[in-house]
């Protein structure tokens, strides 16, 4: 079970509701009623330290660093079943990927999703495809009949990469 | 029909009998598929829309120009490319103001999105009434004796409001291409459940939901050949941690997972031979040995 938390009013960080809600396409937090529906159709709901009514209501309340540093908003799959089902069409999917792109920007952020923009910077594709791995993958598609990959045009993806504000995250990936 | 044919990255680099058993059933129903030059990942809709959902917009809305170049609407073969690529399209055309700001980034290395791109998944088009016409008639080996599961996946049908492609709660068009093979589809309580690929923290969510699936599957009094699903994720999913739970729990899980292009391949009169339905953990014996009895 979740820690009974204590924090004083003064303490709430109570603009988060509409640094979230001001984003394109969240504007929708701020009808939820919390009735819900989200938790109960939600694929991962006995695996999170808070289940998605509870994100939302946390995001109401300020409670930000509490938000950006739970499991709940890396654990889920996106599955997008709470948006579909959502009465009040609150989009929960898309507000945790918001609250996500938040935990980034203050470096909470799990090397399973990181490892994603590196692999994309350096090859193109989100599957490695250098050197001898290049060379395995040519030969199978080769055997098997298939028309060779079309090299990916790498220096334009790793423009928008850096363009976009993820280059430094790219950098500090590959220093580790 | 022309399409430009984006292949993504797993099924080309990591699966490419897959893409094969694609490219077969597309010439025998005579869509011409174009290669498209320079496309990179669609980007990958989990990760990459998490990282940053400006890097993901613009980088899926590179790959939508190349299309609009060729004067093409885009063919896709994987949910995640369909979801990131037809979810880019239609977050462009609602937001004139955020299309600016995209566009800005864009005009930068020359390109230029207009939105005339169109984006289909396979299964969108073949299940059109003209498509499964055609079907019909080209099917040389009916499936009459299969008992199928489908396995419609995520990211294929949600949200429904971007997607716009079937019914989010009872799903068909699957079901109907198959129907239209010759096959039975079985209903199950489990069917829309995901395959937990994309909870990627947590590797026991993903276990336990491929398990509460198969258990559901291998119970059913019809008997099902083979668990069919569209999306390279949930079949490598399926496939990989039922043999792992097979072992691990001592359980009988013995459905082979099958991609719809294969199946339908196999319909349409493609040798065994020249599929590969052995590169799987689960391997399809019973299921071949039905199809050559």
């Amino acid at each position: 079970m979740t820690q009974m938390l204590k924090k004083n009013a003064n303490d709430l960080y109570k603009d988060f509701r509409y640094e979230i809600s001001k984003k394109v396409g969240a504007k929708s937090l701020l009808k939820c009623i919390q009735c819900g529906v989200c938790s109960s159709g939600c694929t991962v709901t006995e695996y999170v330290d808070l289940q998605p009514h509870r994100v939302v209501a946390s995001c109401l309340l300020g409670l930000k660093e509490e938000v950006l540093s739970s499991n709940a908003i890396w654990t889920c799959s996106l599955c997008h079943r709470c948006t579909e089902r959502c009465p009040k069409n609150v989009d929960y999917s898309f507000i945790l990927a918001l609250l996500r792109n938040m935990a980034v920007k203050e470096g909470k952020i799990p090397k399973e999703y990181s490892i994603s923009v590196v692999t994309i910077y350096n090859n193109g594709f989100v599957v490695p495809y250098t050197g001898g791995l290049k060379d395995n993958i040519d030969r199978r598609r080769t055997r098997m009949g298939l028309p060779q990959i079309v090299p990916p045009k790498l220096e334009e993806i790793q423009f928008i990469i850096k363009e976009t504000g993820l280059g430094g995250l790219v950098e500090e990936e590959e220093e580790k | 029909m022309e399409y430009a044919f984006f292949l993504g990255c797993t099924i080309p680099l990591k699966l490419p009998f897959l893409e094969k058993a694609f490219r077969d059933v597309a010439s025998i129903l005579d869509v011409k598929l174009k290669e498209m030059e320079g496309v990179g990942c669609c980007p990958e809709p989990v990760a990459m829309q998490s990282l940053n959902i400006d890097t993901w917009v613009a980088l899926g809305a590179r790959n939508l120009v190349i299309a609009e170049r060729m004067g093409l609407d885009i063919m896709t073969i994987c949910s995640g490319c369909y979801e990131t690529l037809k979810t880019v399209s239609v977050l462009l055309a609602e937001d004139k103001e955020y299309l600016k700001k995209i566009n800005g980034i864009l005009n930068k290395i020359n390109y230029n999105y207009t939105g005339k791109t169109k984006v289909y998944h396979f299964v969108e088009l073949f299940s059109q009434p003209e498509w499964l016409d055609k079907i019909k008639k080209l099917v040389v080996k009916p499936l009459d004796d299969l008992n199928l599961a489908v396995h419609y996946g995520c990211h294929l049908i949600r949200p429904s409001k971007i997607m716009k492609f079937d019914h989010p709660e009872r799903p068909e068009k699957i079901d109907i291409i198959l129907e239209a093979l010759g096959a039975k589809t079985v209903e199950y309580a489990t069917k829309l459940e995901c395959c937990g690929y994309c909870a990627r923290l947590q590797e026991e969510i993903g276990e336990n939901l491929v398990e509460e699936k198969m258990t559901e599957l291998c119970e059913l009094e019809e008997g099902v050949d083979a668990l069919i699903a569209v999306c390279p994720a949930c079949t490598t999913q399926y496939d990989r941690k039922e043999k792992i739970i097979a072992r691990r729990t001592g359980k009988e899980l013995d459905i082979p997972v099958l991609y719809l292009a294969e199946i339908m391949a196999i319909a349409l009169g493609v040798e065994l031979e020249d599929l590969s339905l052995n590169n799987r953990s689960v391997k399809p014996n019973k299921l071949i040995n039905k199809l050559t009895t």
